[in-house]
């Protein structure tokens, strides 16, 4: 099938690699689901409505990314501020739009807009690259950042503060200057919270020690930790993880999906996916290296690494080593948002490698 | 910046990230390597505390039965409302919530904070207990309002007899530190998982060990919500032996009933293996006032009481024994060769000590003329044992009386029983300092020294009259089928009847019996209950003065407050030929002699000796 020609743009390793996860994924989704066809289903829609998306970029020209990259961030940015007047509240934060037949979150969507942004910024004007470019570059990043963490959402504006910085960084802003904002940031670190207000204050204090608040996510964290020690080397087998089923676990299918994989498939099935991210996360670097022109360079790899933080900080909260932010796990947790945009990035990847000749410098 | 210094730092900064990536990663691999293969086990254990729990599962409470089944202790299904004490409420709130279907009274809530502060195994202890049904009913319809209140089925221990024989049935009541501590000394803490109740006096308290059982244990996995998913693993309690008492229950409401409103004791026992068929002891109590803590105005109503409802007067009452100490202080003296007949003395109705100026004198003012051992004990001359006493001696009489029991305890199978006393020169000397004087030995010869017994000493030396021969003990309890669990150390059953006894020569034995059963015959002190039977009841009447009259101070009965009046004693047993049932009462305040005393008797041995024959 992949002689048809809208396949002609996908890198089979890649796919092979990304469908290999998804399956996983769906496996441990029936598990965690307990029973409930309707959670299949409409993954199962999430990820065919991905993969659509995913066919339809892979055959994009990757110029028109180039030409509509402002037009995206400006867009994405008015949905963000819309959110702010429209957009409905859930668990306490404001970050959601409802579009009648489905809840956009605008704060998934700048995780694209944003590299593309700064990396057509980088593209535009690559011959002169110096500070006032970067100093551009940082009020494209930090213009959302702050609007998301009003949210509030902390861990999604830290994610895409990553994603946004790692084009920064790529494009070559000065190791000292670097070293110097994170001294200075430390330094007035005091100030800094003192003009926070108390309740910031507390949630940030929540967020780095959970016994704080040992009822709320100090339990979630405590028994996402069990569930996967439990698991022991070889897993406690799938639909049979006691912590899973008897639901001592959280968001089984969405934030703590990991855990579930982790108690039921043991240490051998976690070596496993990580072999797995190791050959993606592999095979994408090596397709950055391979390209041609600053835009599509930066773009890839600001977009695989945001892939990947997102994967860290959910991996590293359910195993405990970061506090909990509630953050999804890509292409393997329930939920239509986090799996388009997954999707849609490997989508822009595999226009921008297919194409690579098409907008050589 | 030109394009080639920006591709190789670009190349140069991918790669280290790429390095970052890889790190963090290994980090986290890491983490999850330490936690799912290195903390396993600890994880593991953790997973299963989480999932698995254990509950015990309190077994059934022995009945007490009397001997034809009758319950006279059993368990009933009561409804109760409960907090979980780890959920902080307000009990106020809970009260004015509550009020629309059942009143929580300020009591309720005193208790329920008590019961906080005592040990509590139970996951929840109940604000308000013995729920109507239509309470039940209104609770059910309206339990959503009520999320930290819940309703439990439970067994709880009834009195159906309610007042009848309280003292010997004993009650139950929760658990307090005392009790924790014995029982741990005991080893037996274990064996209380899943009670909250114990046995506090009684046979409850003394057969405790047989009647409560051991708990089983239920081994659940639940879910987090703490709701029950399977049951893993059950080991079944035990429930508690019932215990079948000696006790006739016919004759127990036939004998309490006999009271009337005096107060007193009374226990009827079989001569032959000590069986103790009926146990009075008045005034009584509900003892079901106590199963769920007793309320204070009901405590402070039967605990300050004068009358003292709450003591077994069997076996913790001490009291003179007055006249029915003369049979034994009679065969004291035939076993010493001393007085035998045909021995006899003039009484004039007084004593003149020897050597001495101080004179005793009788109960009757006149005299009973020429009186002997026997005609002593028919008429309970006071003048023959004044002499009889002194010339006998302190260390001969109470030799005898060890013999028969009196100073020690019975070994009744019941909690707090007393000693009584045998008063001698030297516990006189080792109590009070003293030295003990003739005149001292002269009344300890007719039962008024400081010489005590306890009325169910007195039914035991009455026993041992009849069977001289066997080693008795009064017996509450029948059966003796002690259930392969039971790892109790202490043997609390032995044998009725096990050695001989060199207790006294058979030929004094017949005169002294002989005696006793002409005092229900004409001239006899008791001979109003006699003239009535068709069958002959031997018996010895006694009164035992409450405060000693002064010289030349003339006791009226009827002048003096009831307080102050004598009790009056009475053993006796019938038929007199073939003894079937023993029996000692003692009537407080009853009065002279065995006016009061003797009836009760008589009714009993009635009701005893008709059914029986």
């Amino acid at each position: 099938m992949f002689n048809l020609k809208i396949f002609q743009n996908i890198d089979r390793t890649l796919m092979v690699l990304i469908i290999f996860l998804i399956l996983i994924g769906l496996v441990t989704l029936t598990s965690a689901a307990q029973g409930s066809i309707f959670l299949l289903v409409s993954q199962m829609v999430n990820i065919i409505i991905g993969l659509v998306i995913l066919i339809f970029l892979s055959n994009i020209n990757p110029k028109i990314f180039i030409f509509y990259a402002p037009h995206l961030y400006v867009f994405s940015l008015l949905l963000l501020i819309s959110v702010v007047f429209f957009g409905f509240e859930s668990h306490g934060a404001k970050r959601w739009i409802n579009l009648l037949f489905f809840n956009l979150q605008p704060s998934e969507i700048i995780k694209i807009t944003i590299p593309l942004m700064l990396a057509w910024l980088y593209h535009r004007f690559q011959n002169t690259i110096n500070y006032k470019t970067h100093s551009i570059a940082f009020i494209i990043l930090i213009a959302p950042c702050l609007m998301i963490l009003d949210q509030p959402d902390l861990g999604t504006a830290i994610l895409i503060f990553i994603s946004g910085f790692i084009v920064i960084f790529l494009a070559g802003l000065s190791l000292k200057f670097i070293i110097y904002t994170i001294f200075i940031f430390i330094i007035s670190l005091p100030f800094l919270w003192s003009t926070l207000h108390l309740y910031q204050q507390n949630r940030i204090l929540n967020l780095i020690d959970p016994t704080l608040d040992p009822l709320g996510t100090g339990y979630h964290s405590i028994q996402s930790i069990i569930a996967i020690g439990s698991g022991g080397f070889l897993g406690r087998g799938w639909s049979y993880g006691g912590q899973t089923q008897l639901n001592f676990l959280p968001e089984t299918t969405t934030d703590f999906i990991f855990s579930v994989f982790g108690e039921e498939f043991g240490f051998l099935g976690v070596l496993g996916i990580f072999v797995l991210y190791f050959l993606i996360l592999y095979r994408c670097v090596d397709m950055t290296q391979k390209m041609q022109n600053t835009f599509s360079r930066l773009i890839t790899a600001s977009l695989v690494f945001t892939l990947f933080s997102s994967t860290f900080v959910n991996i590293a909260m359910v195993s405990g080593v970061f506090p909990i932010v509630g953050a999804p796990l890509p292409f393997i947790s329930y939920g239509g948002t986090s799996m388009v945009v997954s999707l849609t990035m490997i989508g822009i990847i595999m226009s921008l490698h297919s194409n690579k000749s098409l907008i050589a410098n | 910046m030109d394009l080639y210094k920006f591709k190789y730092t670009f190349k140069q900064r991918l790669n280290f990230i790429f390095g970052l990536v890889i790190f963090i990663f290994s980090i986290v691999l890491i983490k999850f390597f330490y936690l799912q293969v290195i903390k396993f086990d600890n994880y593991s254990t953790l997973a299963k505390s989480n999932r698995i729990k254990i509950i015990a599962v309190p077994a059934i409470r022995g009945q007490i039965l009397d001997r034809n089944g009758e319950v006279l202790a059993a368990n009933k299904l009561i409804y109760t409302l409960e907090i979980n004490p780890k959920i902080k409420v307000d009990l106020n709130k809970v009260k004015k919530d509550l009020s629309s279907i059942v009143e929580i009274k300020k009591y309720d809530i005193k208790k329920y904070k008590k019961i906080l502060k005592g040990r509590n195994y139970s996951s929840t202890l109940p604000i308000k207990a013995n729920l109507t049904n239509i309470q039940v009913a209104k609770f059910i319809a309206n339990q959503y309002k009520f999320p930290n209140i819940l309703l439990k089925q439970k067994f709880s221990r009834t009195y159906p007899k309610e007042m009848l024989g309280a003292h010997f049935i004993g009650y139950l009541n929760r658990i307090n530190k005392k009790d924790i501590l014995r029982l741990k000394k005991m080893n037996q803490y274990e064996s209380y998982m899943g009670l909250d109740h114990i046995g506090k006096t009684g046979i409850e308290y003394f057969y405790e060990d047989r009647l409560h059982g051991s708990p089983g244990y239920k081994k659940i996995e639940v879910d987090a919500k703490n709701r029950i998913v399977r049951t893993i693993d059950v080991i079944e309690p035990i429930h508690g032996e019932d215990i079948i008492l000696n006790i006739d229950y016919n004759l127990q409401k036939i004998a309490e009933k006999s009271f009337g409103n005096y107060k007193g004791a009374m226990i009827a026992l079989n001569p032959s293996n000590g069986a103790v068929l009926a146990h009075v002891s008045m005034p009584s109590y509900n003892p079901n006032l106590f199963i769920n803590g007793i309320d204070e105005s009901n405590w402070r109503r039967l605990s300050d009481s004068i009358h003292k409802p709450l003591i077994n007067r069997v076996v913790s009452g001490v009291y003179p024994p007055g006249s029915t100490l003369k049979p034994f202080v009679a065969l004291a003296a035939l076993e010493n060769k001393i007085r035998r007949p045909p021995f006899s003395i003039i009484d004039k109705g007084f004593y003149n000590m020897p050597n001495q100026s101080k004179t005793f004198s009788d109960w009757k003012k006149s005299g009973h003329g020429e009186v002997d051992i026997v005609k002593a004990i028919i008429v309970s001359c006071d003048t023959f044992f004044y002499g009889l006493g002194v010339e006998l001696g302190i260390p001969k009489l109470n030799n005898v009386l060890k013999r028969f029991g009196f100073g020690k305890k019975t070994k009744i199978d019941l909690p707090s029983e007393k000693r009584g006393l045998i008063a001698s020169p030297l516990w006189k000397k080792r109590k009070y300092n003293k030295k003990w004087y003739q005149g001292e030995t002269a009344i300890t010869a007719i039962g008024q020294g400081y010489t005590l017994a306890t009325p169910v000493q007195l039914a035991l030396a009455t026993a041992k009259l009849i069977n001289p021969d066997s080693n008795i003990y009064p017996r509450l309890l029948k059966k003796q089928n002690i259930p392969i669990h039971m790892k109790s150390k202490k043997n609390i059953s032995e044998p009725f009847v096990v050695k001989k006894t060199d207790l006294t020569e058979v030929d004094d034995l017949t005169l002294i019996k002989k005696a006793m059963s002409l005092v229900t015959k004409e001239g006899g002190t008791a001979a109003f209950i006699g003239r009535t039977t068709s069958y002959n009841i031997s018996a010895k009447t006694g009164t035992a003065q409450v405060f000693g009259l002064k010289k030349n101070e003339v006791y009226d009965e009827s002048i003096l407050p009831d307080k102050l009046k004598d009790h009056a004693l009475f053993i006796a047993f019938a038929p007199s030929e073939n003894p079937k049932l023993v029996i000692a009462i003692v009537v407080e305040n009853g009065g002279h002699g065995g006016a009061t005393a003797g009836p009760i008797a008589k009714k009993v041995f009635d009701a005893y000796l008709s059914g029986s024959n």
